[in-house]
């Protein structure tokens, strides 16, 4: 197999986590006492709400900023987003859906060849670190696409990054050097 | 030097002659009250005997520093003693951690994670002078959490930007067994169990170098498995009196803990042993198990580049064999990656080959790839999540089941004044 061919790997993304802000105020124990599926964590100060259709939690602050988390798209993630400010809206809150961001995006993919990770973390020192008394994977470090990811020995790699597009270009980055280093 | 006479202050008869830098002074060992001192000015004679001190020791030092730092700076003068480091080492630790300390990431950190700053920078000289020493031993000699002492070794790592090598195996080999005590006779020690040092370092490092091929040694840590491949080299120097032990009584006789993962180690390497000496052609006759293949293993270990590559070359005969014939019907399912279909198909020749020919082994594989446990991966987009755009309408009923209807809400209130 040649580094250069087109190989396509399917990257599959397990968490996307996003914020946004409602401009108002939220009361939380009136939010705990109508809502359903919701959890008022008093002594934190923040409400949990579990949303069913697309899988998302949100920890939702009296300040009136929301962070989502759970799911598996950065489109299922503002959709997701939406209802929820819908739900506060119908609750009788004032909610204006603003400053909606993709703050972290978790995905995993699967090279076809196991890799020999001290060989790895010798090639690519400054980016790559490789401790095996506290962690069995490799963290690898790029500056450019803030993105971290960790490489097991098996071929599998975790990815996290600020956005879809930046975990794809981490992943195309990484797969020549991980190739050198494969068995 | 004990002298006559009992303290003024608490009575007790412990009188001891001590010497503060040139002074000498009485001083009670019960509770330290000084009794007499010397003479300010020294006789010739005495100062024939004066030894040099060194800057770091005298006062001289101590009046530059911050009491923190100078507190620092001995603990990790302390380590480097226990650890019997040479004296470069202790420099560049202290030099480290001077450095470290004026970092604004650590000047304002927990007197805690201060302490552990003086280990991490001793094992930071350690590793960059390629000196054998873990992190449990630093750990356990500084009282610390492993999980602690692991941020900050991270990020003292970061700060200060330093390039720390990895730790090399043979040289950690070399300085576990020297902790052994089963290198000289001893009563607890039955006479069998005792075996030469040599001997023992140099089979327990071909059984080290045959598990970092075999994929046991990446990303685990190295102590269990240098303490399984020091167990079984130690059986196969003398097999008949030693294969009744087990590990845990080896490790009680040698001295040392015996760490937790060390049992599945032993069994990985057992599981790599057996395979090779299906390969080895005197030893095909018999039938192998965990205990009679341990007196084989010097055998297995002289041959073992050949017999390694016999055991587990054949994934890559099959795989040619079978990608022919199964391009052609790969052609015909369009949505599959290549790479997933080449997966596949390893899969399917390894368990193809299991079938055809009993005795030919699968691939080389890291241990949790041959034994996969379930996953819990939740499946692959399907076609109507993915059409979600994130801007379609939602509606009112979708947005009901996450609201309690007032009947709802007074029976809670209810509910919540009887609590």
């Amino acid at each position: 197999m040649d580094a250069d061919s087109d190989v396509a790997l399917d990257i599959l993304i397990t968490n996307v986590v996003c914020v946004f802000r409602t401009r108002c105020h939220l009361n939380l124990r009136k939010i705990a006492l109508e809502g359903a599926n919701v959890i008022y964590k008093r002594d934190v100060g923040k409400v949990l709400m579990k949303l069913r259709k697309p899988r998302i939690t949100a920890t939702i602050w009296s300040s009136g900023k929301v962070i989502c988390t759970g799911a598996t798209s950065e489109e299922e993630a503002k959709f997701g987003a939406r209802r929820l400010a819908r739900s506060l809206q119908k609750l009788g809150f004032q909610v204006i859906f603003t400053d909606f961001k993709v703050v972290n995006v978790l995905a995993v993919c699967n090279m076809p060849f196991e890799i020999r990770l001290p060989e790895f973390t010798k090639n690519n020192r400054p980016n790559a670190s490789y401790e095996p008394e506290l962690h069995p994977a490799v963290c690898y470090r790029i500056k450019t696409l803030r993105a971290t990811l960790q490489i097991f020995s098996t071929g599998s790699i975790t990815v996290t990054g600020p956005n879809v597009k930046a975990v794809a270009s981490a992943v195309e980055q990484i797969y020549p050097f991980v190739f050198e280093s494969r068995k | 030097m004990a002298a006559r006479g009992s303290c003024p202050a608490c009575g007790s008869a412990a009188l001891v002659e001590d010497a503060h830098y040139a002074q000498q002074q009485l001083v009670c060992a019960a509770c330290g009250c000084v009794l007499a001192e010397g003479l300010l000015t020294t006789t010739y004679s005495e100062e024939e005997h004066l030894r040099e001190v060194a800057y770091s020791q005298s006062t001289g030092q101590k009046e530059q520093l911050s009491r923190c730092l100078q507190r620092g700076i001995k603990r990790v003068q302390d380590l480097c003693k226990v650890l019997q480091l040479p004296k470069v080492f202790e420099e560049t630790a202290v030099s480290y951690f001077q450095r470290a300390l004026q970092h604004p990431s650590f000047h304002l950190v927990s007197l805690e994670k201060k302490e552990l700053l003086g280990g991490c920078c001793v094992f930071v000289t350690c590793r960059q002078h390629n000196w054998p020493v873990t992190m449990g031993t630093i750990c356990s000699l500084l009282y610390a959490k492993q999980e602690l002492f692991a941020g900050v070794f991270l990020s003292l790592q970061k700060e200060l930007e330093l390039s720390v090598p990895a730790l090399s195996l043979a040289d950690l080999v070399t300085t576990h067994l020297n902790s052994f005590r089963l290198f000289q006779h001893a009563d607890d020690i039955p006479a069998q169990y005792v075996e030469d040092k040599e001997k023992m370092i140099s089979r327990t490092m071909q059984v080290v170098e045959l598990a970092g091929e075999t994929w046991l040694v990446t990303g685990r840590h190295p102590i269990p498995i240098v303490t399984a491949a020091a167990f079984l080299s130690w059986q196969s120097l003398r097999p008949a009196a030693r294969l009744t032990c087990p590990l845990a009584r080896f490790c009680k006789a040698a001295g040392v803990d015996l760490p937790p993962p060390a049992h599945l180690r032993l069994k990985e390497l057992l599981g790599i042993l057996l395979r090779m000496a299906s390969q080895l052609a005197w030893l095909r006759v018999f039938k192998m198990d965990k205990k009679t293949v341990v007196k084989h293993i010097g055998d297995l270990l002289q041959h073992r580049l050949f017999l390694l590559k016999n055991a587990f070359c054949l994934e890559e005969e099959e795989e040619e064999k079978k990608e022919r014939p199964g391009t052609a019907p790969g052609e015909g399912s369009p949505g599959s990656p290549p790479a997933g279909g080449g997966v596949a198909q390893e899969e399917g020749c390894a368990t193809g080959g299991k079938q055809q020919q009993k005795d030919r082994p699968g691939p080389l594989l890291p241990p949790c790839l041959a034994n996969p446990r379930k996953r819990l991966r939740t499946a692959a987009l399907s076609a109507s999540d993915s059409a979600i755009t994130g801007d379609e309408p939602i509606s009112d009923s979708d947005i009901e089941q996450y609201l309690r209807s007032p009947e709802e809400i007074r029976a809670f209130k209810k509910a919540k004044a009887w609590l």
